[in-house]
Parts: C-alpha cells; structure tokens; sequence
C-alpha cells in the first residue's frame, strides 16, 4: 500500500495499481472534459488507446493515467475544466452545438481581422489537455543508436514467437510498451506470454526493451523508441510490427458518458486490479474475448442486467450474464454526469436498462499505424492481431462521438459529408477526426467506414479507406523530441582558454565561439588605431589549392583578374554565385606555380570548400582542395607599432619589400612557422600570422609579451565593428542582402567583366543592362537616438516612404561623428542623397572609407 | 565500462590523382585512410618526405596533424559508449567517416579500440559530449 496526491486528496494504491485503476477504487468517474465541449469522460479503453484518462501527473500534462503504475507522492490532476474538472462551467458549450459547427474556426471571426485573434486567444484558454509547465526545465535524454537485424514492436505472443524465428537468423531487439500490453488480457492470458517471454530472453543475439514506444517508422528503416530516460534510434534491416489490436469503438448517443467503457478496461478494473469497475452492467459480447471479459465481470460480483451478444456466441455466454439479448446492439445509453441506463435494440424493438456500467467488447481493430508509415519496398511485416483487416461496417445511429479526443461526432461527419468534404482523408483534415492524441486509435475505423458506406462509388474489394499514418505514433514529450539535438555546435580555436583567461566575453559568430571584449571596446579600440593589438582570427576560412588546375579553379571561381597575381602576393577576392549575387569575400594569395592559399570569412568556410571540389568537379579540373581552417591558426597584428613588434620576434625580414602589400611571406616568428599576409580589414598596418594550429598559445603568448611596453591588449569583435567600419569594408550577410551584386556593393572594382568565364558573369552581363534599383551606400547621421548603434536595422526613409535600411552604425572615434552603412533604393530613376531615419536623425549619403581614405595607414 | 583517453594524433594528407592515391601505402604503424577518390590520409606518420619520394607526382603532401585530435575508446562498453554519440554501424576492424556529435569524423576500429578523429576546433565539443552522452558507461 502506498499513496498519492490527487488534487489535494491523499489516494492510496496496491501493488499492481496504475493510477486509473487507483482513482477509480477511490471513487472518482469523471478523468477528465473533453475538448471543444467539455463532456465528461471516463475510464474507456485501459490500453493507453484512448485520450479519456489523461491527466497531469507530476507536471507532465496529458499523461494516460491507465499506462502509469503508482509511486509514492507523486501529483496527479486533471486537466481541463473551469473552476475544475468535476463541476465545469465550461461545460456550457455543450449546449452550443449550433454555434460552434465542426471547422466552424474556418468560418467564424473573419472579420473584423481582430476578431480572430481574440477568439483565438479565448479558444487556446478553454481548450487543451493541460499547460506546460512554464518553469520547468526539461530532463536531459540519453541518446543511443542501435544497429539489428531485426527490430520486433510488440512482445505480445505474436511479437515473441517472431522473435524466436528471427533470433535463428540473426540479431534481434524486440521492444514492448509494458505496462499496456500486459494489462490487456487478464485472467491467465499474462502467464503463455510470460513463459514465452523467458524462452525468448534466453535467446542468444535477443535483446528485450521494456517500456519502450516506438513513434513511428521514418525512411530507411529508422525507428525511435521513447523511453523513460532516453531516445533509442533503431536502424534495423527489418521490422515486425506486432502491436496487437485495440478494441473496437463503439458509435451510439451517450456512447461517452463514464460508465461507458471497453471490455479489456472493465476486465482489468475487476480481475487484476480487483476493483469492481460497476454495481449493474449493461455488457455486449461479440468476441470470445468477450466472453472472457464477462465471465471476469461476473467472478468479480458485478451484477451483470443484460447481455447483447452475437448469435454465434450465445452458447458461451456463462451463468449470471442477466437477460440475453441474442443479435442485439446497443440503441443509446443515458445519463447526466454518469451513465444511468442503456437501451438494446433487437430487430427495431428496444429495451431500457437501469445500469452504471456498460461493457463493450465489440471487436478488434488492428494498431497497424506503425507499419502503415513504411515505404513500399521496405521490409516491414506484421505479424498477429496488427494483421486484421478492416473491414466496412456500418457506422452506429445519427449521433455519438465518433472522435473522442477532437469532440467529433457522427452527426459533425454527416454535416462535413454534405457540405462535399467526400472521403476519408479529407473528412480528416476538415473535421480533425483522427487528428487528437489517439491518432485514429479510437475514431479510425469509424471515419473509415463512414467514408466507405457513404461513398456511391463501387469499391474494387470490401477494405476501407485508411486515412495517412504519421508519426508520432504515440504521444511525445518536447524533451524527448529534442534528445540528441544539439544545435548549437561551438568551433574554438587553440587560443580559447587563453581569452577565457583573460577575461574575454565570449559569444557565438559564425559557427565559433569568440571574444567579443576583454574589458573595454573603446579601449581595445585605441590600441589598434595607435599603438598595437592582436586579434584572434583563427576562425577565418584557410585552405590550399593546389594542383596542374589550381589556377583555372581560382580564375573561374573568382571573378576579378587572377592570372597577373605573382607568387608571393595577396589580392581581395568576392565570390558570386551563379545569379551574380556576392556570397563571401576573402584573400587569394599565390603560393607557387600550382599552389595557391585561400582565406574565406570565418561563417562561410564550409560553403567555399563546397563550392571549390564542386567547380573542380564541374569542370573536369586537377585540382585539389586541402581546408587548413582546422589546421591553422591565425593571429591578426594590427596597428601602427605591429611592424615594430614583429621585428622584435621574427627572424626574417619584414619590411614593405619583403613582405608587400598586398602580399605575405612564410616566416618565423618567436620560433612558429608563420605565413604572414598583409591584410587591411581594420585599416591600419597588420599581418595576418597564420601558423600551426598547436603552436597558437604560444605565438600569442610570446608576442603579448613582446608588447608589453606598448600597453598591448588584444581586441575583439566589438572593437572590430568601428574598425572596419570606419573603412566601410562590408560583412557579407550584415550589411548585404542575398541578391547583392558587385555593382550594388559599389564594388565594381572587384570584378574584370573582360574575363572570358567566372562564375556569375552570364547573369552579370545581363543584370549590367538593367537600371540599378538598389546600392549600398556610407552614411552620416545627425539628430536621433543617442546611441548611434541602435540606428541598426532602422529603415531608411524619403517623405515618409521607405527606401532602405541601415545595416550598420556606430560613433566613430576617430572621427567623432556618427556613421554607418546602409542600402537605398532608386527614387524617379536617382538615388536620395538625403534620408530621414525611423528615429528621425537625419541620415546623409557619403563616400566610403570615411577613415584614412587613400589607405596609406594600412600600407604601411 | 569503457575508457575515454584524447590524444594528438599524427596525420598526413596525400591530395592527388586516383593513381596516386592508389600507390600510397601505409607506413608501419599508420593507417591509410581513403577519403576520397583523389585524397589519401595516414593516420600514425607526418613523414611528409618519405611519402613524397615514395609517391611522386602528388598534388600536395602535407602533415595536418594540428587539424585533427582523437578521441580513444577502450573497454567492454567502447561500443556502447559510441552509441551514445553517433549512429554509424561499426565495422568489426577497419574504418568509416561520418557524423559523431555532430562533427565529420573518421573512426577507426580494430581489437576493442575505437578511435575518432574529429577535426581540433571542434574537440571542445566532441569531448563535452560524449563525456555527457555516454557518462553512465564511462569510467570517472
């Protein structure tokens, strides 16, 4: 004995009890309101199939309360319902059937516009199956990966006899839900299964998972399996599908009301779970299991009033079944906040009966979705009850729920038919049917046989139409979805533990991890426009090109001249795609006769290695791509002493002779074997030192101290921003947008159009015939917000209509004015000199570099 | 249980023909790795040299070994650690490249021993994880 909490009330459970089975010993019929009406419902199926008995069990909302075994202290509410479940007032839209049509969404509050946005506000709150919690955090799932030969779902008796045929031939792993499945049968059905299952676990090659769900069967063979603690994906060579069947639903008025329920819930109420699940049944028989079910109702001292049974059967039917009723259905079933009486009907004559419960056991209906998901080809079996058929039956009376999770009823079917939603897969989509929690579990069948017995057209053979199976085959938390992803995948470079040392405020860009700051931007700032600074660019794209067709590969991939670089110098280099739009930019340096050396941005390494094997590829080139990103490291000296300081450590000549600009040189510096290349992002004299990945902590190391005496300090991206804005250099993806070209960028210069073939030239040719609509342009602002930064992102406007926007935007030091960059559209076939921001300071357009414009700084 | 141990590998990279590629053969103690049609990797030499005379007409020959770090799995659950990280099938000795926490690695098997080679910005990373994926059947 044991207990736990349910909505303030302490309730006790055995051994054995799942929580339904717990809280209806102790009393309590409603488990929960039904969606868009908030009926009341019951206990219905006991095999986890249905949505009636879901309930927030220690925070988790939605959780089937008849799939889950007690444990001590934990939480369990209902969900749904205001004030609360048991007295709703909600409860009202039951009443309002006429207003609320089925996909009356679709046709109410349209207009006025706002109107939707209200209603939609008050549906979200009267509807669910609970919140989420917004405070909780989501327990981290392991993930595995399991490679077998054969994957069987379902350790039933045909699940494991399966096994037992497939462990002859190779590795099996056979996963079952447990709980569900076992409670399925009771009586002595658990003990051929038990034994069986014994015989299988011995099994050379066998593994059994238990409580494991398998949500659904993607392409090639993958099928996960939600677990307690983690998310096992499965890649088997074959899958046997083998997860039995669910009871059939049965179609009448008041087929929902709790007392209500199918015959393996009522069975497994009175045989294992020893509660008594009525006083007076009402139970139908159209099943040897159903037999079974009675005979259990009976033992358990439920005084059974009548039995509708087939007519096969009437020989089965025990001692103590009440009055038989050979051949008889159920006509209706009558109640307020729980069922009072049932109707049978015989040969169009009815008979009521006074009863709190009534058993269904009208069938079975096989839980196939998992191998309706297979692509044909794939090898997918089903084995057991899985492998019933449908079969087309007569839907019940006018009126019932036929979906029991969206409220759907056989009269909202009826009405969707006649307004033409006209087959299965439609009547899905329009009224939701099969779209709840139970995925078709409980409703399937019914809007399949709907479908099929009101459609005229002849059926080439007697098999319902089934509506598309999808996964989640189950039910799935969030966290269980997210198990394994991780999005967020750093890069660090050799040098990260020495800015974590430093004190840097580390952030993401561009696929790494980098410092933004050590302290004080400005600081850093100064340090490269008048003494000497390091920044960290080991992140920057690298690789060697290499081979006979090293340089057709460079010349027809970049779209300036590339046939006049001379080894040992260094040119900027776009790369366009094949519309002429500008995709990234970088430095080509030429290595030797076949060799060249290729810097990308640090966010689009991954694409120029691509985008170079492809073309080498493409053009039948040989070529060869080795990507160094990894490889090296880089170290960008930047400022007016960052000659002074190199020539403190390195033991070759730096001067402008030896190493040019543009150029670089292979140097050695404090003892690490350097390629020096010149670079000019930030506008000041610099070299790139691009060495040996391993060899990083201590090049920088050796020259920070080098430095000391100058007050150096390393800088960071933030610094960055107003350094290379100041030159109006552009990031590509910040300041351009995706159908950019070199013309737009006002960099005409970095193309020769007298190149016979570079990528992109087709479409710039055509494009150059054209009016430019759009250009980037350098900005000047006066008036506005104080902190010019936040001009960011602020559209660009003349008399009142937008023309641009700002891409970028800071106070320049240097300069002591505001200044940016942004994009403006043509206006009567000229473009605005003059442009309000939507802050209103006044933005001017001005030549770029607004720093040190003839670039003799950077020079040197 | 199984042991997780990083290590700095040695790695050479053969950029060439197929025909070049083809005469590659791997030192004592390495393992030739073919990633690609026109690219070769030894795993356990950075003799640049040696290959370089013994397999002229490369396009490019060159140690990387600072581009990779390896992870080393060892013990009974070597296996099951792996799981954790990486859906690839192993092979019972040999090698494949593939996706293991998220970066392109290339494993190699052999006696018990799985080692991943995973480009070095992304060891950080690597490292993280399987020490988090795999924790309950990682030796402390």
């Amino acid at each position: 004995m044991g207990s736990f909490e349910f909505e303030g009330r302490s309730v006790t459970f055995r051994p054995g009890d799942t929580v339904a089975s717990a809280l209806y010993r102790h009393g309590v019929r409603t488990f929960s309101r039904s969606l868009k009406y908030h009926r009341r419902r019951g206990l219905y199926c006991g095999t986890g199939d249905c949505p009636n008995c879901s309930m927030t069990v220690d925070g988790q909302p939605a959780v089937r309360t008849c799939t889950v075994r007690c444990a001590e202290g934990m939480r369990v509410e209902r969900a749904g319902g205001w004030p609360n479940a048991e007295r709703d007032l909600l409860h009202v839209t039951d009443r309002l059937h006429r207003v609320m049509p089925v996909g009356f969404y679709y046709k109410t509050f349209v207009r006025p516009r706002f109107a939707w946005a209200v209603a939609e506000r008050v549906i979200r709150r009267a509807a669910g199956l609970g919140a989420l919690p917004p405070t909780a955090s989501a327990a981290r799932k392991v993930v595995r990966h399991v490679h077998v030969d054969t994957l069987v779902i379902g350790a039933g008796l045909a699940g494991l006899e399966a096994t037992r045929e497939a462990a002859a031939s190779g590795s099996v792993l056979v996963c079952d839900e447990g709980l569900a499945a076992r409670s399925v049968a009771p009586g002595s059905a658990p003990d051929p299964i038990e034994e069986l299952r014994t015989a299988v676990a011995s099994l050379e090659h066998v593994t059994l998972l238990d409580e494991a769900t398998a949500l659904g069967v993607y392409e090639w063979l993958h099928v996960p399996l939600a677990r307690a603690g983690e998310l096992v994906h499965v890649y088997p060579s074959r899958v046997v599908v083998a997860t039995g069947a669910t009871e059939e639903h049965g179609v009448f008025p008041g087929n929902d009301l709790p007392g209500v329920m199918l015959g393996r819930a009522a069975a497994a109420l009175a045989g294992p779970h020893g509660v008594r699940p009525g006083d007076r049944a009402v139970v139908v028989v159209r099943t040897e299991e159903g037999v079974q079910h009675l005979q259990t109702l009976i033992d358990a001292g439920v005084e059974v009033v009548a039995t509708a049974v087939s007519p096969a059967l009437v020989q089965r039917v025990p001692e103590g079944a009440g009055e038989i009723v050979a051949g008889g259905d159920v006509h209706e079933a009558r109640g307020g906040s729980s069922l009072r009486s049932v109707v049978l009907r015989r040969e169009g004559l009815g008979k009521r009966f006074e009863c709190d419960l009534l058993v269904l056991s009208l069938g079975l209906v096989p839980r196939d979705g998992l191998a309706r998901m297979a692509l044909p080809g794939e090898d997918v079996t089903v084995v057991g009850d899985a492998a019933l058929g449908v079969g087309i039956a007569e839907p019940g009376g006018l009126d019932g729920m036929v979906c029991m999770c969206e409220d759907v009823s056989m009269h909202d079917l009826e009405q969707a038919w006649d307004e033409g939603f006209r087959n299965a897969e439609i009547l899905k989509r329009y009224t939701t049917t099969t779209m709840g929690p139970c995925q078709g579990a409980m409703c399937g069948r019914a809007l399949s046989c709907f479908a099929a017995s009101r459609d005229a057209t002849p059926a080439p053979s007697p098999v319902a139409p089934r509506t598309t199976a999808r996964p989640p085959a189950r039910p799935v938390t969030l966290e269980t979805l997210a198990a394994g992803v991780h999005e967020i995948v750093d890069r660090r470079t050799s040098l990260n533990e020495l800015h974590v040392a430093a004190g840097a405020r580390l952030d993401r860009s561009g696929g790494w991890l980098r410092p933004f700051s050590y302290g004080d931007w400005r600081e850093e700032y100064r340090a490269v426009r008048e003494r000497v600074s390091l920044m960290d660019v080991g992140t920057l794209g690298k690789f060697a090109i290499a081979g006979p067709g090293a340089g057709d590969l460079v010349d027809r991939l970049f779209p300036c001249r590339i046939d006049d670089l001379e080894p040992g110098r260094t040119r900027y280099v776009l790369t366009l795609d094949d519309a002429g739009y500008a995709m990234d930019d970088g430095l080509l340096s030429r290595v030797g006769a076949e060799e060249w050396f290729l810097t990308t941005t640090s966010g689009g390494a991954g694409r120029a290695d691509a985008r170079l094997r492809n073309l080498a590829d493409r053009l039948g080139l040989d070529a060869h791509v080795l990507d160094r990103t990894a490889q090296w490291g880089a170290i960008n000296v930047a400022g007016p002493l960052a000659r002074d300081l190199l020539e403190r450590l390195a033991d070759d000549s730096i001067d402008a002779a030896s190493v040019p600009y543009p150029g670089f040189a292979d140097l050695s510096v404090a003892g690490v074997p350097c390629r020096a290349i010149r670079t000019g992002f930030v506008g000041e004299l610099a070299f790139e030192l691009h060495h040996p990945r391993r060899r990083g902590p201590e090049l920088w190391a050796a020259l920070a101290d080098a430095g000391r005496d100058w007050d150096l300090m390393p800088h960071g991206l933030d610094a960055l921003e107003l350094l290379r804005l100041e030159k109006g250099h552009v990031y590509i993806g910040q300041d351009t947008m995706p159908d950019d070209t070199p013309a737009k960028l006002g960099m005409p210069w970095a193309v020769d159009m007298s190149k016979r073939w570079f990528v992109g030239k087709r479409a710039l040719e055509r494009m150059g015939e054209l009016p430019m609509a759009r250009r980037h342009v350098g900005l000047e602002f006066s008036g506005g917000p104080r902190a010019t930064a936040d001009l960011r992102g602020e559209p660009l406007l003349v008399e009142g209509q937008v023309v641009g926007r700002i891409t970028s935007a800071e106070r320049s030091i240097v300069l002591d004015r505001p200044i940016g960059l942004g994009w403006i559209r043509a206006v009567d076939g000229g473009f605005p000199d003059r442009l309000r921001t939507g802050s209103g300071a006044t933005a001017s357009v001005v030549t770029t570099p607004f720093y040190d414009p003839d670039g003799g700084r950077m020079r040197g | 249980m199984a042991e997780l141990r990083t290590d700095l590998p040695q790695v050479l990279a053969i950029l060439g023909s197929s025909d070049v590629c083809d005469r590659v053969e791997a030192p004592a103690g390495s393992a030739l790795l073919r990633v690609a049609p026109n690219e070769a990797m030894l795993v356990g030499t950075d003799d640049a040299d040696g290959v370089r005379a013994d397999v002229p007409g490369a396009a490019l020959v060159e140690a990387v070994s600072d581009a990779w770090t390896s992870f080393v799995l060892e013990g009974p659950d070597a296996s099951e650690a792996f799981a954790r990280v990486s859906e690839l099938l192993l092979p019972e000795a040999g090698w494949l490249q593939g996706d293991v926490a998220a970066a392109a690695a290339k494993v190699l098997v052999e006696a018990g021993t799985i080692t991943i080679l995973v480009p070095a910005n992304l060891a950080a990373h690597v490292e993280e994880r399987i020490r988090a994926d795999a924790a309950e059947v990682l030796t402390r």
